[in-house]
């Protein structure tokens, strides 16, 4: 029965040992598997559907232009105007701030929140490959989310001239716009949710305080914002007589626009899994 | 027995208050209890251990390596929480493949593991509806779960049997002292002595945030069978009752109430009084109306143990 | 031993009400807000608009000794209900008020529904209308702070400074405008924050819809105007709906070229519904589906 027992407990060591010794997947893989967790959880939850029907909101806005445009006597405006004018202003400007915003403090915030951190921190990955699989797993969700009505919007408003091939190149330049956008502000979110615990109230005043007044500063003054990088990207249209009283962008050229936009994110990224990695964070009653 | 865990100095603060205090401690493979009253620390040693939490003065090592940002070592460690939470939108199925997947199991292993494990924890049938809907046992049980679903070397389970039905914690007891005879290193935290005892006879004992006795249960055991009880007893003829039992030598004291319907034993040996007395009740017979035991808790032994 | 059946012993006393049970809910509030890191320097900021305004007060009193530093018009800086008007409807104070309920109103309810704690309240002498006033007193008592006493104090300092009753003499209703919007734009935002607390069990969440939705509907009404030209729009924007009737209130222009009543009937339509989501969604027990 000794023998048994001694047996048993000298194989349980040498199975250990080997778990241990066997290596980790890569850092990749690690990733890969924190992504598929998240992406499968967010898009069972609530919050999600929610956003969903958020995002889906200007494509109902579109819908109703397009009814009364047919319907009433209104003045009748392009509708690739109506895009790049009003549609993505609502989009870069607010949607996807606002995405980027719960969804990026969420990363680190609804872990600590809803005490489940407990749960990611003793599995075999690291911290950074959470941050970084969490981080994807919900910049993908909103990519999804707000690119499927950007797409809807613009065939919406240009249902008569689908047959206009360079329309689509458009599309595709401000598709391409987005999805950077949200890779950047959800970098920067996942960053701030990561050290602030007032994350939403500071990501909020940095969304419609700093990048909005920082446009309205001619010079370098402006390349501190996000959205800087972003109108670089976009071609600007052209203001009244006066607007450069109020707000003169002056753009960065695109290559190092897009550039600045990968920088920021990787910067932020790097941050935050530094900062995950060495906070405390207490779970709280 | 093979040293498992070690700690040196390990302290802990939260601000201005005290979590653990110089803790310097050895832990072997095999069951060992943590034991306390609410607040004592056990928590916050279970959390260091585990690398949860950054310790503010003192170093931890598992299987002599040290365990903060150490991941690979979560492969052979598993963890049960205190805290009632989960992702709530999740299937109990789901919540336990998830966290199989992060272990990077194949697929075939993950659902086989997540079986096993909801099997054991008797989930099984209810793996589909969501942990929302789960009851306070229920999710005790998945929680449970989790942590063995990977089959781990070092179990660490902070206050497991909360919540749970005597059914419930009676398996789970059992399935914890078979993951000793495997091998194991078992580590459990609880307020609740007579679970301990059912499990282990290594115990530490964690009050204020330090340790201030460990080994053997018996040892405690003795300390606390020598550690004056109190006993209420309400009954129809406190002053006949009381001389059938005055000449015992573990009754220490005995007090009147002025109502003339209770008295207050205090007895050294409270195991040999309490079996005593049921057939002193029938010779005499005398009508009991409530038996209490004012200081029958852990606290007051903590209390007793510390000399206050 | 016999074991004896013991009868449940009725309750023979008189059963007291409180006469504001409500009272400790909205003490509690207040307290948990003022303890959040930031909000004292948030609620002091939108403070600033009163004293701006009261510093315009003291200067259109004495406009001879600082003409040295005003060219041009000086009607801008004319104490007169046009004045008050523009404190209480400019965009900054608006959004100050946002700003505030992002901070006490987003768990007013919110944090109850996730701890669970609605229970706890309903299993004591406290009706459901109860609850709501002890919740919405939080709101009312920041917004007040930022609404309706620094339109006394404006007015009370016009009288000081000036050293007569002719601005009351010439302006009686004033002071009932001053109170009236007060009550008016606090309660809109009272429900509209219970509202969305309501909705969820995430404070971060219920945050983002409180600002999220106020701006969005100010966004809204920019695109459809800037494409139809059309100020009805301005029925989208939560903004405009209040300036609209505080407009009216202060017997002002209003801004856009419809009746101020409209925008009344959509505030009045936005508590209307707010209030039976909150009637349905706080109730003692919680049924999981």
């Amino acid at each position: 029965m000794i023998i048994s027992k001694r047996f048993l407990i000298i194989w349980w060591e040498n199975k250990m040992n080997e778990k241990i010794k066997k290596g980790l997947p890569s850092f990749l893989k690690s990733t890969k598997d924190v992504f598929s967790f998240f992406f499968f959880l967010g898009k069972k939850a609530r919050k999600t559907k929610v956003f969903y029907l958020v995002s889906f909101f200007p494509v109902i806005m579109v819908l109703v232009i397009k009814f009364v445009q047919i319907f009433s006597g209104l003045p009748h405006v392009q509708g690739i105007f109506i895009f790049s004018n009003h549609i993505m202003v609502l989009y870069l400007q607010f949607l996807i701030l606002i995405l980027a915003l719960f969804f990026g403090t969420s990363v680190c915030s609804e872990e600590v929140e809803g005490k489940t951190l407990t749960y990611l921190t003793t599995r075999p990955v690291s911290k950074s490959a959470i941050i970084l699989g969490k981080y994807a797993a919900y910049t993908l969700l909103i990519v999804l989310m707000t690119g499927i009505g950007l797409i809807l919007t613009f065939l919406i408003l240009n249902v008569n001239n689908l047959l206009d091939f360079s329309l689509y190149k458009i599309l595709f330049k401000y598709t391409i716009v987005l999805i950077l956008g949200l890779i950047c502000y959800t970098s920067f979110f996942t960053f701030i949710g990561t050290f602030l615990k007032k994350s939403i109230l500071f990501g909020l005043v940095f969304s419609f305080g700093w990048e909005n007044v920082i446009q309205y500063f001619p010079g370098s003054t402006q390349r501190f914002a996000i959205v800087h990088y972003l109108k670089s990207l976009l071609p600007f249209p052209s203001g009244g007589r006066f607007s450069f009283l109020l707000f003169r962008l002056e753009p960065t050229s695109p290559g190092v626009a897009v550039v600045m936009l990968f920088l920021i994110t990787g910067v932020f990224l790097g941050l935050a899994c530094l900062f995950f990695s060495q906070k405390e964070y207490i779970l709280e009653d | 027995m093979i040293l498992i865990i070690e700690t040196q100095n390990l302290s802990k603060w939260y601000g201005n208050v005290l979590g653990l205090n110089d803790v310097t401690i050895q832990i072997e493979s095999g069951i060992t209890g943590i034991l306390g009253p609410n607040g004592a620390g056990k928590s916050t040693f279970l959390k260091l251990i585990t690398g949860q939490i950054k310790p503010n003065i003192g170093k931890v090592k598992i299987k002599g390596e040290k365990i903060r940002n150490n991941y690979s070592l979560f492969s052979i460690i598993g963890f049960c929480p205190e805290q009632d939470s989960f992702y709530e939108e999740m299937t109990g199925w789901e919540f336990i493949t998830s966290l199989l997947k992060l272990h990077h199991f194949s697929s075939t292993e993950i659902k086989a593991r997540a079986q096993d494990a909801l099997e054991i924890v008797e989930l099984i049938n209810d793996k589909d509806r969501v942990i929302k809907s789960y009851s306070r046992g229920m999710r005790q049980r998945l929680k449970f779960a989790q942590a063995i679903a990977h089959e781990p070397e070092i179990i660490i389970l902070d206050e497991p049997l909360n919540g749970m039905d005597p059914l419930g914690r009676r398996k789970i007891i059992k399935l914890i002292k078979s993951y000793e005879r495997e091998g194991r290193t078992i580590i459990v935290s609880s307020h609740v002595l007579p679970e301990i005892e059912a499990m282990t006879k290594r115990i530490i004992l964690i009050h204020q945030g330090k340790i201030f006795a460990q080994g053997n249960i018996h040892y405690i055991r003795d300390l606390i069978d020598t550690h004056p009880h109190i006993i209420s007893i309400k009954c129809s003829n406190p002053r006949e009752l009381a001389s059938k039992f005055i000449h015992e030598e573990y009754v220490l004291k005995v007090h009147f109430s002025s109502t003339r319907d209770s008295l207050l034993i205090e007895t050294n040996n409270r195991d040999k009084f309490f079996s005593l007395l049921p057939s002193l009740f029938l010779e005499s017979n005398i009508e009991v109306k409530e038996i209490t035991s004012p200081d029958d808790n852990l606290q007051a032994v903590f209390d007793y143990l510390v000399g206050k | 031993m016999t074991i004896k059946e013991k009868g449940y012993t009725h309750w023979d006393g008189e059963l007291k009400e409180g006469k504001f049970p409500w009272r400790p809910i909205t003490r509690w509030g207040i307290k948990l807000t003022f303890k959040k890191k930031f909000f004292k320097l948030l609620f002091f900021t939108s403070l600033v608009p009163a004293l701006v305004y009261l510093a315009g007060i003291y200067i259109s009193e004495r406009l001879e000794d600082f003409r040295f530093m005003i060219k041009g018009p000086t009607e801008f800086i004319q104490t007169n209900p046009a004045y008050f008007k523009s404190y209480f409807t400019n965009d900054f104070l608006l959004f100050m008020m946002v700003m505030i309920l992002v901070f006490c109103g987003a768990g007013l309810i919110s944090d109850d529904l996730k701890y669970n704690s609605l229970q706890l309240y309903f299993s004591r002498p406290l009706k459901k209308k109860d609850y709501f006033f002890g919740k919405a007193f939080v709101i009312v008592f920041f917004l007040f702070i930022v609404t309706l006493i620094p339109g006394l104090v404006l007015f009370f300092m016009k009288l000081i400074f000036s050293g007569s009753f002719k601005f009351f003499v010439s302006y009686p209703w004033l002071l009932v405008s001053i109170i009236g919007y007060s009550f008016l734009v606090t309660g809109f935002f009272s429900f509209y924050a219970l509202f969305l607390s309501s909705l969820s069990k995430n404070r971060r969440y219920v945050a983002i819809f409180i600002f999220g939705l106020y701006i969005f509907s100010d966004i809204l009404f920019g695109i459809f105007y800037g494409i139809f030209r059309n100020q009805y729009f301005a029925l989208l924007s939560i903004k405009s709906n209040l300036q609209q009737v505080g407009s009216f209130i202060f017997n002002q222009k209003t801004p856009y070229d419809f009746s101020w009543f409209y925008s009344f009937l959509i505030l009045f339509f936005i508590c209307v519904l707010a209030g039976l989501v909150l009637k349905k969604k706080v109730r003692g027990v919680e049924i999981v589906k």
